[in-house]
């Protein structure tokens, strides 16, 4: 059969968000793929040019909308190492509390996205329902469901709520027994196996170059971690590990690395909060009035000209970064230019050729396992 | 078996006297015969689609309900859906409280004594609180059920789009193939000994080549709707349905042999007779039977050709309105047809189980063996049947198409040889077709009338069990290159948290 | 607790970058030093200000001598006020990570606390600066990180600025049909309300189209 041109794409399932994937195919294997993004692109970095910094934050939000809150806290690191902020330790913890409890959504999200992809539909349906527990959770500190609006300039929005710990403490400890069902299902499925081991190889040296990092690059067998390379927030005080998984081949890693690096980091994120209950000073049951400056210490709104500050950042997809430059519009109130990094918007390209010599049937399997969110790829 | 229900006798005897006696003397007389037989077969196969349609229906039925339940088995999703303590009461739902001048609290008081009487009351006040918004309905109103008769005629208001450079001829013939193949199928199918349209001596090979006309008319489809996806889908179905049709084949010539016929009443009727289902004789031929109908039926875990994930709706992409709902439902006649055969093929069909054990109890006997009929065992067990596809649909993933294809050639083959070997062997050495009727055709000449059966079943059973104790194999004999048999890394699969410490996770 | 860098190490780090930068690149003028952040853990990293025509020579010997194996961004800035010096800015921001490639079924667990030499994650800053011009050109690094690439792609689709070598540019954010020169992020581009006119002078402004819809942007 002749080769053919196929559009995967801009409505399709598989995409898991508004783009295209032109795939070459002969019968049944990829040949050359050509990926097409920009359909949502809304012009958030023009944007932020005419918003103060505060104005900036329910922007980030919505560049990825499963994750939320990692954009949000993104922006602010990078914002005040622009304004030079000093943070109140509380508002730390408080901030890591929502940011580990983000990732654990964000990745039963890319699981409920990912099963039905291979086949398996039974995933979607619970990977979602306990998802709507740490939604709560996340709701009763932002205000919404999915676009949180929480750190400010300087600590967070509002304080944990009365009785947020002990939620969060009987939701954790659901979750992590209903985690082991998940695994029940698929890890010990030979048809979820057969999928996803020996497909979409990707070697760390590769991705490293490509610019690929996070959980996609420790599958790959290199335990990198933004959060103790370059250490932000108050990670150094708890007891944690990056999650790690050995490649299961000489070319790299495959799909079912990188979906045990994500079930592993799951549970790392919920005994990260746990632990942070137990040791953010001030006790978890006690609750500071909004503003207070246990929780949230005093900003400058202005930035001058020729002020920059960047910061990496350890988002649930690999490793993003804003970069703020100062002396905007009102004499530094707005931003002269704020651009976002986007890991996904650098992993997309390169998984597209990851998928080259493997089968139709496996382009869902490759691209899902990276986890793409279009919303952060397109700005 | 006695079953009373002998239908076609009523219909073809019956009407046989009844227009004898009232066309006797008229100019007709003569031809009174012919009508009646006309009218009796007539009758007859209205009788067996209605039979398998109600079926059918049911199955349209219990599988979302089935697949639902399979995937929530904790209880609904709003019992979980939020353990936030609302403030003064808040509850969310009760509209009725809203309507001016109180004209809304009848239906609050209807509202909760429905939910007293057969609501969906939960242990925890706080959900109580968010639960509390409509009626849930009875279990035996078959909530549900109806749906499906509304989403078939939702497909009659649809429009018929073909697409411009189409196959024209094609496109509109393939739905007729596949739609008729199916049905046709039912016309071979017997429910009891006197439901049955036709029973000609060879039903089981004529119902077995009609299965195998759809993959004809599924590759005209993908291939004629002028479209990458469904051209893709189209050819992943010719190759998948070809590649299984063999070994189901073969699978069910080893059936045959056993039972001696290539007829279904007579099949049915030997393993009434031997006293042992064909299940226990050919355990292995049950298990390829199975996974080879469901890749002949394109469910998951086999269904690359329709994969949503890549070819949105593959071969049948193209199809609108009432052809795609005819397509849809051929494919769940397909999925009711394989597991009436399935039923028919190795669970005895309809005879009932245990028939001797129940024979001895007295009124329960009575009820067991001679009342009720016997269409409603074949039901029954092709229900159960149909539960074994749901349940494979909802913990299954996919299987890619390749593999599935080696899958079928290079395992599902070999095996279902070997099982025709095995039943070849059965019927040679070890049946004794003097015991048929008295309980010795399968003793092997041992006297206990179960030694064969029981002996092929528990050494099949054992092979099962083994093979499905394979966490100390090697990498390189495990099929497909699944050569991670222990997890990569730090964990054990389901051992989350077993091994480091959780913190205070108690309640204050 | 958690493993992190030590202060200690991460100035070390810096500062041997630097030596080693500055060793070799100081003669045709590339500023380097050591920057401190200037909010949280306060960590130092690499900040550099190149001229555009030594930026592939910097970037291959940081690549292939310096271990910087990974490229973060790669973004650029319109200064139309900026001075004569100052109209456009490319700053590029990279990482060395410690990831080498490993054999199937072998993980590479780094402890921070033991990490030195070239193997301390650092972060660096390359500013290239260009003068005002309409034509901004800066050499390509497409060839040497393969992260640069849809960097690049976007540097020039959203700013304008060009960049020589790059196969294959093409618009990756605007449509494809984007009018020729039009790049959205440069300072002459106003968003609607830019200066608050119509929002404040129409009430219901939101049912009338911009004063600039037939403009070519």
């Amino acid at each position: 059969m002749a080769q053919m041109w196929i559009t995967m794409g801009p409505q399709h399932p598989m995409t898991h968000g508004l783009w295209t994937l032109r795939v070459k195919v002969d019968g049944e294997t990829v040949v050359d793929t050509e990926p097409e993004l920009g359909y949502i692109h809304r012009g958030v970095e023009k944007i932020c040019e005419a918003r103060d910094f505060t104005q900036i934050t329910p922007y980030c939000d919505r560049l990825c909308y499963v994750s939320a809150m990692t954009w949000a806290h993104s922006y602010i690191y990078s914002a005040e190492n622009l304004l030079e902020v000093e943070v109140p330790e509380r508002a730390e913890y408080v901030r890591l509390i929502a940011t580990e409890i983000q990732r654990v959504t964000s990745h039963l999200m890319w699981l409920g996205a990912y099963s039905p992809d291979i086949g398996n539909l039974t995933i979607f349906t619970w990977c979602l329902r306990d998802r709507e527990m740490f939604i709560d959770l996340m709701q009763e500190l932002g205000g919404s469901r999915l676009h949180y609006n929480f750190p400010r300039v300087g600590g967070v929005k509002r304080d944990l709520p009365i009785g947020f710990a002990q939620r969060c403490r009987a939701k954790i400890a659901l979750f992590l027994e209903r985690l082991k069902e998940y695994e029940m299902l698929l890890d010990e499925s030979t048809v979820f196996l057969v999928r996803t081991q020996g497909v979409g190889l990707a070697s760390a040296e590769a991705m490293v170059n490509a610019g690929v990092t996070g959980p996609n690059l420790r599958a790959a067998g290199v335990n990198y971690d933004v959060r103790w390379a370059h250490p932000y927030s108050v990670y150094d005080e708890l007891d944690w590990n990056p999650s790690v998984e050995k490649p299961s081949s000489s070319k790299g890693a495959d799909c079912y690395d990188r979906y045990r690096v994500r079930m592993e980091e799951m549970v790392h994120s919920c005994e990260m909060v746990l632990e942070a209950l137990d040791k953010i000073p001030g006790g978890a049951e006690s609750h500071y009035s909004p503003g207070d400056e246990m929780i949230q210490s005093k900003a400058p709104l202005r930035a001058p000209a020729g002020s920059s500050g960047f910061h990496h950042y350890e988002d649930c997809r690999g490793e993003s970064m804003f970069y703020l430059q100062g002396g905007g519009e009102g004499r530094g109130k707005h931003p002269y230019r704020v651009s976002i990094r986007s890991p996904m918007f650098i992993t997309i390209p390169f998984v597209a050729k990851t998928m080259i010599g493997y089968k139709i049937a496996d382009i869902p399997a490759i691209m899902g396992s990276f986890d793409p969110c279009i919303g952060e790829t397109d700005r | 078996m006695a079953d009373w229900l002998q239908l076609n006798d009523w219909l073809y005897d019956g009407l046989d006297s009844a227009l004898n006696t009232a066309l006797h003397g008229t100019p007709l007389a003569d031809y009174a015969g012919f009508m009646a037989l006309v009218l009796a077969a007539t009758l007859a196969c209205v009788s067996v689609l209605g039979v398998f349609m109600m079926g059918l229906g049911l199955i349209l039925w219990i599988e979302p309900k089935l697949w639902a339940r399979m995937m929530d088995r904790r209880g609904r999703t709003t019992d979980w859906r939020s353990l936030w303590v609302g403030e003064q009461g808040v509850t969310a739902g009760e509209w009725w409280n809203k309507v001016p001048y109180g004209l809304g609290r009848p239906i609050g008081a209807l509202n909760r004594w429905l939910n007293k009487v057969m609501g969906n009351a939960s242990k925890h006040p706080s959900v109580e609180r968010v639960n509390n918004r409509s009626w849930h309905g009875a279990w035996w109103a078959l909530p549900g059920f109806v749906q499906t008769i509304a989403d078939g005629a939702k497909f009659l208001t649809k429009e018929h789009m073909p697409p411009t450079k189409a196959d024209r001829l094609i496109y509109e013939i393939s739905p007729f193939l596949i739609i008729s193949s199916t049905v046709l199928i039912i016309g071979f199918m017997p429910f009891s000994s006197g439901i049955y349209a036709i029973n000609p001596e060879l039903s089981v090979l004529f119902a077995l080549a009609i299965f195998g006309i759809a993959p004809l008319g599924v590759f005209f489809a993908g291939w004629s709707s002028n479209n990458k996806y469904t051209l893709i889908g189209g050819i992943r179905s010719a190759a998948q349905l070809t590649a299984y049709e063999i070994p189901l084949l073969i699978t069910v010539l080893g059936v045959c042999v056993l039972s001696g016929s290539f007829n279904f009443i007579e099949i049915v009727n030997f393993q009434h007779s031997a006293g042992a289902w064909n299940f226990f004789l050919l355990p292995l031929g049950f298990g390829l039977f199975i996974i080879t109908m469901i890749a002949e039926v394109e469910r998951i875990p086999f269904d690359m050709p329709e994969a949503e994930a890549e070819l949105v709706e593959g071969w049948w992409t193209e199809y609108g309105g009432m052809r795609w709902g005819l397509l849809f439902a051929a494919e769940y006649m397909r999925v009711w047809a394989a597991c009436i055969l399935c039923a028919v093929f190795f669970l005895g069909g309809w005879s009932a189980p245990f028939a001797g054990l129940m024979g001895n109890l007295g009124v329960v006997g009575v009820v067991w063996n001679d009342l009720i009929p016997g269409v409603v065992w074949t039901m029954l067990k092709s229900l159960f049947i149909f539960l074994i596809f749901v349940w494979a649909r909802a913990s299954l993933p996919r299987v890619r198409t390749d593999q599935i294809l080696e899958f079928g050639w290079r395992y599902l083959l070999p095996l279902s040889v070997v099982q025709l070997v095995i039943a070849v062997i059965l019927r040679l050495s070890f049946y004794d077709p003097a015991g048929l009727g008295s309980g010795s055709a399968w003793d092997g000449g041992s006297g206990f009338f179960w030694l064969v059966p029981l002996v092929v079943f528990v050494v099949s059973m054992a092979i099962f069990i083994v093979y499905s104790i394979d966490e100390d194999k090697d990498p390189p004999s495990r099929p497909y290159h699944v050569h991670t048999v222990e997890p990569a890394g730090t964990h054990v699969a389901g051992s989350v948290g077993g091994r480091q410490k959780i913190g205070n996770t108690g309640m204050r | 607790m958690g493993m992190k860098i030590s202060s200690k190490a991460n100035i070390a780090a810096a500062k041997s970058a630097v030596e080693a930068i500055k060793s070799r690149f100081d003669s045709v003028g590339v500023e380097v030093s050591s920057a401190q952040h200037a909010s949280g853990h306060k960590r130092t990293y690499v900040s550099i200000a190149c001229p555009p025509a030594h930026w592939l020579a910097l970037a291959k010997w940081m690549r292939f001598d310096g271990g910087v194996n990974h490229c973060s961004m790669i973004t650029g800035v319109h200064h139309p006020e900026g001075g004569p010096d100052k109209g456009w800015e490319v700053i590029a921001h990279l990482m060395r990570m410690p990831v080498v490639d490993q054999k199937p079924g072998k993980a590479l667990v780094h402890d921070a606390a033991k990490l030195s030499g070239d193997d301390v994650p650092m972060e660096y800053e390359v500013v290239l600066t260009l003068p005002q011009t309409d034509t901004p050109v800066v050499p390509s690094v497409q060839s040497i990180w393969v992260g640069a690439d849809w960097n690049e792609k976007e540097t020039w689709d959203l700013v304008g600025i060009d960049f020589e070598g790059h196969e294959y540019m093409m618009r990756v954010l605007n449509p494809h049909d984007s009018p020729q020169g039009f790049h959205p992020l440069q300072k002459q581009h106003h968003l609607r309300y830019h200066g608050h006119n119509e929002m404040y002078d129409d009430a219901q402004g939101f049912m009338r189209l911009p004063v600039d819809v037939d403009k070519v942007k």
